[in-house]
């Protein structure tokens, strides 16, 4: 089945300039293809017209790298539930309906162009304790301490997180806390990540406060645009992480 | 070009230690005045980066996207092989090897591939104290799950995300690197050129994706851990940025580039759909474990799966390879999807598809069980296709997926260039003809966790620890010629896309050049990919401006490096006058129709030597097996 | 030095965004015991004029503890507010450009978009409720509340402030919850059910008095 749709795309040419809507009738579209295949096929007819292609972010287009993702009608990556922009296919949308699309806005995360952001806010809260530290070499053997099944498919729904920044995109607030609180629960179920369990939780939400993040108004739109699930309870265990470390650790 | 691979001496259990104690160290006081560019920040590249820079170099990381974490390791879904025999189901580190060797059709070394069953249990452990929250038994342990090509449960996995959470895990180790001030990430950079000087790799020229400025980068070692190439067919597993274009330009500078013809077709992808598709998605071969593969019996038949009876369906891979059944390798797989499919066979209204089905497995664990197992992979076919495996049977189809070959390197995974390593999937070294599932990885943390900063030691040992200057000629030389090139692709201005010409070599590659080869297309493909390269010259049209955050020049380089390399895997098909692994060539099969494999002429690693305007020249470095006497790879 | 340290963690904790979070919280809470406590005095409404009067001399002669507590009420009020503003700011802030579509992903509720807004109304209202009982004539209690609700304008900014007060505290019972990081799995659901029940429960009961009053003309008297 094809269909007919309107684009409405914010562009603009670098950081500074100011950008606006530019109008592109999208011709007809195959149901079957993606979101960002049917951007493509955009970019081929505007190239063939001498007008400069619409920069965006993607590479996996599984789903999976977490590289993509735009507003799309206000949503992040688009209306489908747990779902990628690149995973997103034509068959959510009807005849004749218009998509605003829109990069992903946040003080800390900076447009480069069009759809392209700077997200390297979230390497740098990573890089504050987002890992055990933990030399090639010196690991015990892997069954040494055994990690109950559920605690380890609790850590696994954190760290399923495939850091694409919708949850910002989405927040009223711009809040980076489900991603934050993802890979806090992550280290801080695991007994793996133990040692360092306080140290990780300060530094990396001072990191996060730092960055220019907003906070968390427990809104739960990070959830609902979540691409992968994460649940905000990984934000309640931050908050505890946190609290536990700032009153009772004697971690400063 | 001389190839010495440099095997070591002793027993073939033995030789990797006796190796490393063999090996030079670099004082740790020392270690600091080197500095490493580390290229590509996936399982190999952000696993040697972050462990280089423990040991106390000094790392720059180079990455093309806007952070290491989203290298194209991330998407390996089904898992990651060890040796650990948790199961108790007869497994040990000799099985791995063995099995890797057989399942790479004995093109393989043996010296390499035993080093890589004996690391890859040492690999889970490392992972596991990161915080890599593999599947667990009720009793805490770690899980395990059997995958294609292996009679052993071996495969330790994260649900389907199993490469997400390895390199997340490097990431994490490589992150920490970059806190302690040890190592410097560059994301958004593409490698233009491999800087050489007196013969010695000694840094690279980078196009910064942002600004499209061109960067001078020295070092006293350059490491290249940039993935495969199977984005040469342009529809394929890969991610849209994974290219060739620096181990071409490496191979261009000199280090010679080892079997590219092996090309692996993953036999369960979601089939294609129409001509704009962008890429294919693969779904874990763990389906394989559970779901049938069938055709219905009568060629053409177009009823829908459910309304097809048992009696009239074909079960081919169970009926023709009774042992291993719907878990036979790969490339055989793959194989029998295409022959069933070229029998018109084929399911769904392109043809060009096979079912995989749940039925029987629902039937005996409950659909709940089933669900639990699959459930995200499931989910994902039907956000693809909008249907329900559950339901109906899945329809999948061969596509390629990963690429034995790459540049070729020694045990210590240095090239044939001084100075330059390769890492993962851009090197040739573990998986011959053909890759066992779950072995990527594996073989990628190997490199990245445990050899390369064993081996490095060797070369730099012997090199200057003096400052490698990048205002030096030869840099200025090479960033003249990246500026060069990007400036014609500008200047073209013509009338087809980039993806116009990557589509049409695609379809150059697949057809002439894909599941089963033959002379005849083969040839056929050596004049329509010149003729191709230069009408991309010269009627290309990129548009924007160098300066910039340019996307189609960003694949437009890419392209030009493919329509070149392209020409380089026809020739090596061509070449290897023999079926193995996952090169099938239609001259060379039994009456049965089954590969056969020439050990007498072809049991050897064909390296190929770039030269300026003459066709490569072909080395040959001969395999021997003294371990496993190369039989005849049978899954009957 | 001991102190140094001890005044430093305290300093960063109350900058940090989830530091401030929990301030909002646990002033949040302290507000909802109060609010459960006015609850039950207000209750005594419904036994009559007399119980009320009563429960209303009995609370008077407490003395001395009565400025002491509405001291730190009023302290309470202030934190709370005063945290909630700088937060709602610092929010705003962290998007400059906001989006040309603005919609809901689906978690977002009337009451929790509307929370520094109710937040305004209630503080508002809270002026409006003491200058009643300060600035009237003294004459019991029961009498106070005929004579201020009897008229139909007062009673309806009444009811409307109460009902600003219900959403507010629809979303604000649970919030609390989340960000002290009260959840579990077993009882995520029985603490957001709770704390809705709780916020009708103080809606319900609180708006009663406004609606017996207009409509019910023996009531208190």
């Amino acid at each position: 089945m094809k269909i007919n749709l309107t684009l409405k795309i914010r562009r603009q040419s670098s950081p500074d300039e100011k950008g606006q809507f530019r109008t592109y009738p999208s011709g007809p579209i195959s149901t079957d293809i993606s979101f960002l295949e049917m951007l493509d096929i955009l970019n081929e007819r505007l190239t063939r017209e001498g007008e400069e292609p619409v920069a965006f972010d993607h590479d996996c287009r599984e789903g999976i790298c977490g590289t993509c993702g735009a507003v799309v009608n206000g949503i992040p990556h688009g209306p489908a539930k747990k779902t990628t922009l690149c995973q997103l296919h034509m068959r959510h949308f009807r005849e004749g309906d218009t998509l605003v699309i829109e990069p992903f806005r946040a003080r800390a995360f900076k447009l480069e162009k069009d759809l392209v952001v700077d997200r390297s806010a979230f390497d740098r809260i990573i890089r504050e304790g987002g890992y055990v530290s933990v030399n090639t070499g010196s690991a015990p053997e892997a069954n040494t301490i055994p990690v109950p099944q559920n605690i380890a498919e609790q850590a696994m729904n954190g760290a399923e997180c495939i850091g694409c920044g919708a949850c910002v995109a989405a927040c009223p607030n711009a809040s980076a806390m489900l991603f934050v609180g993802a890979k806090i629960s992550q280290l801080a179920l695991l007994p793996q990540g133990g040692p360092e369990r306080s140290r990780r939780a300060l530094a990396m939400v001072r990191k996060m406060d730092e960055l220019g993040f907003g906070n968390c108004g427990n809104e739960r739109e990070c959830e609902a645009a979540c691409p992968k699930g994460i649940s905000i309870r990984n934000i309640a265990r931050m908050n505890r992480e946190f609290l536990r470390a700032a009153i009772c650790s004697d971690e400063e | 070009m001389k190839l010495d691979a440099k095997i070591p001496g002793g027993p073939l259990a033995e030789k990797w230690d006796n190796h490393r104690f063999a090996s030079k160290l670099v004082s740790p006081a020392n270690r600091r005045k080197y500095e490493i560019i580390v290229v590509g920040s996936g399982l190999a590249g952000a696993s040697a980066a972050a462990t280089l820079a423990e040991q106390g170099y000094r790392i720059k990381n180079f990455c093309l996207q806007d952070t290491p974490r989203r290298s194209h390791s991330i998407a390996a879904q089904g898992g990651i092989n060890a040796a650990k025999n948790y199961r108790n189901d007869g497994d040990s580190i000799f099985r791995l090897f063995h099995d890797t060797i057989k399942g790479g059709d004995f093109r393989a070394r043996e010296a390499n591939v035993y080093r890589l069953a004996q690391i890859s249990n040492r690999i889970i452990d490392q992972a596991v104290a990161q915080g890599v929250p593999f599947a667990r038994d009720y009793g805490g342990g770690l899980a395990n799950r059997s995958f294609g090509g292996a009679q052993v449960s071996r495969t330790f996995y994260a649900r389907g995300q199993t490469g997400q959470q390895l390199l997340l895990g490097a990431y994490g180790a490589l992150m920490r690197q970059v806190k302690m001030g040890k190592v410097e990430v560059f994301p958004r950079r593409e490698m233009l050129e491999l800087v050489t000087i007196g013969g010695e790799a000694r840094g690279i020229v980078t196009r910064n994706l942002l600004t499209g400025e061109l960067e001078n980068h020295a070092a006293h070692a350059v490491v290249l851990a940039t993935g495969g190439y199977g984005n040469v067919y342009c529809l394929s597993t890969n991610a849209m940025s994974s290219n060739v274009s620096a181990i071409w330009r490496a191979h261009k500078k000199g280090a010679g580039f080892a079997n590219p013809s092996f090309v692996q077709i993953h036999p369960t992808c979601i089939p294609v759909h129409g001509e704009h598709q962008s890429k294919l998605t693969l779904m874990s071969e763990s389906l394989r474990n559970d779901g049938r593969v069938w055709v219905p019996k009568t060629p053409g038949d177009k009823r829908p799966p459910n309304q097809i009876p048992e009696a009239e369906r074909d079960y081919y891979l169970e009926r023709k390879y009774p042992a291993f059944a719907n878990l036979v390798p790969r490339d055989v797989a793959s194989r029998n999807a295409k022959e069933q499919c070229d029998l018109g066979k084929g399911v769904t209204e392109t043809g060009l598809a096979v079912y995989l089905d749940f039925a029987a497995a629902i039937e005996r664990d409950g659909a709940e069980a089933i669900r639990k197992k699959y459930g995200n992979l499931f989910e994902m076919y039907e956000r693809i296709t909008g249907r329900d495996p559950m339901r109906e049977p899945m329809t999948i189809y061969p596509a390629v997926h990963y690429t034995m070959g790459g540049l070729w390197v020694d045990y210590d995974l240095m090239t044939t260039l001084p100075g330059l390593y390769a890492l993962g999937e851009a090197n040739f070294s573990d998986h011959g003809a053909n890759r066992l599932g779950a072995s990527a990885l594996m073989q990628g943390l190997a490199d990245g966790y445990f050899i390369l900063p064993a081996t490095i030691g060797n070369y730099l040992a012997g090199t200057s620890s003096e400052p490698v200057d990048p205002g030096r000629e030869e840099f200025k030389q090479a960033e003249r010629a990246a500026a060069e090139r990007t400036a014609r692709l500008l200047t073209i201005k013509g009338k087809r896309t980039v993806d116009d010409f990557h589509r049409e070599l695609g379809r150059i590659m697949w057809d002439h050049c894909g599941i089963a080869r033959n002379c005849e297309g083969l040839e056929k493909a050596q004049t329509l990919i010149p003729a191709l390269r230069e009408e991309f010259w010269h009627n290309l049209v990129v548009p924007g401006r160098g300066p910039d955050l340019n996307q189609s020049l960003e694949r437009a380089g890419r392209v030009a490096d493919f329509l070149e390399f392209a020409e380089l895997i026809v020739e090596d098909a061509l070449a290897r006058e023999e079926s193995c692994g996952c090169h099938l060539r239609e001259e060379c099969r039994t009456e049965e129709h089954e590969a056969r494999r020439d050990d007498e002429h072809f049991s050897h690693v064909a390296v190929w030597e770039h030269r300026q305007n003459e066709r490569p020249r072909l080395n040959l470095e001969h395999l021997s097996f003294e371990q496993v006497a190369p039989g005849r790879r049978s899954y009957k | 030095m001991r102190n140094g340290v001890i005044m430093h963690w305290l300093a960063a904790t109350l900058k940090s965004s989830i530091g401030r979070k929990s301030v909002m919280a646990g002033s949040g809470l302290l507000l909802a015991i109060f609010l459960f406590a006015h609850l039950a005095g207000n209750a005594m409404a419904f036994f009559g004029r007399a119980t009320f009067d009563a429960y209303a001399a009995r609370l008077h002669a407490t003395g001395p503890l009565i400025p002491v507590f509405e001291t730190a009420l009023a302290l309470v009020v202030l934190i709370h507010i005063y945290f909630g503003l700088g937060l709602f700011f610092e929010n705003l802030a962290a998007r400059p450009s906001r989006y040309e579509v603005v919609a809901n992903s689906g978690g977002q509720t009337f009451a929790s978009m509307t929370m520094p807004y109710t937040g305004l109304l209630i503080l508002v209202f809270i002026f409006h409720h003491l200058a009643g009982f300060y600035l009237a004539d003294s004459s019991t209690v029961s009498d106070l509340v005929r004579q201020n609700l009897s008229r139909p304008v007062t009673a309806a900014y009444y009811i409307f402030s109460l009902l600003a007060l219900t959403l507010h505290t629809s979303h604000g019972f649970w919030s609390m919850t989340q960000t002290l990081g009260l959840s579990h799995p077993k009882y995520d659901l029985l603490i957001e059910r709770l704390a809705l029940a709780a916020s009708i429960v103080i809606g319900t009961v609180f708006i009663l008095i406004p609606v017996l009053v207009l409509f019910r003309p023996g009531f208190l008297s």
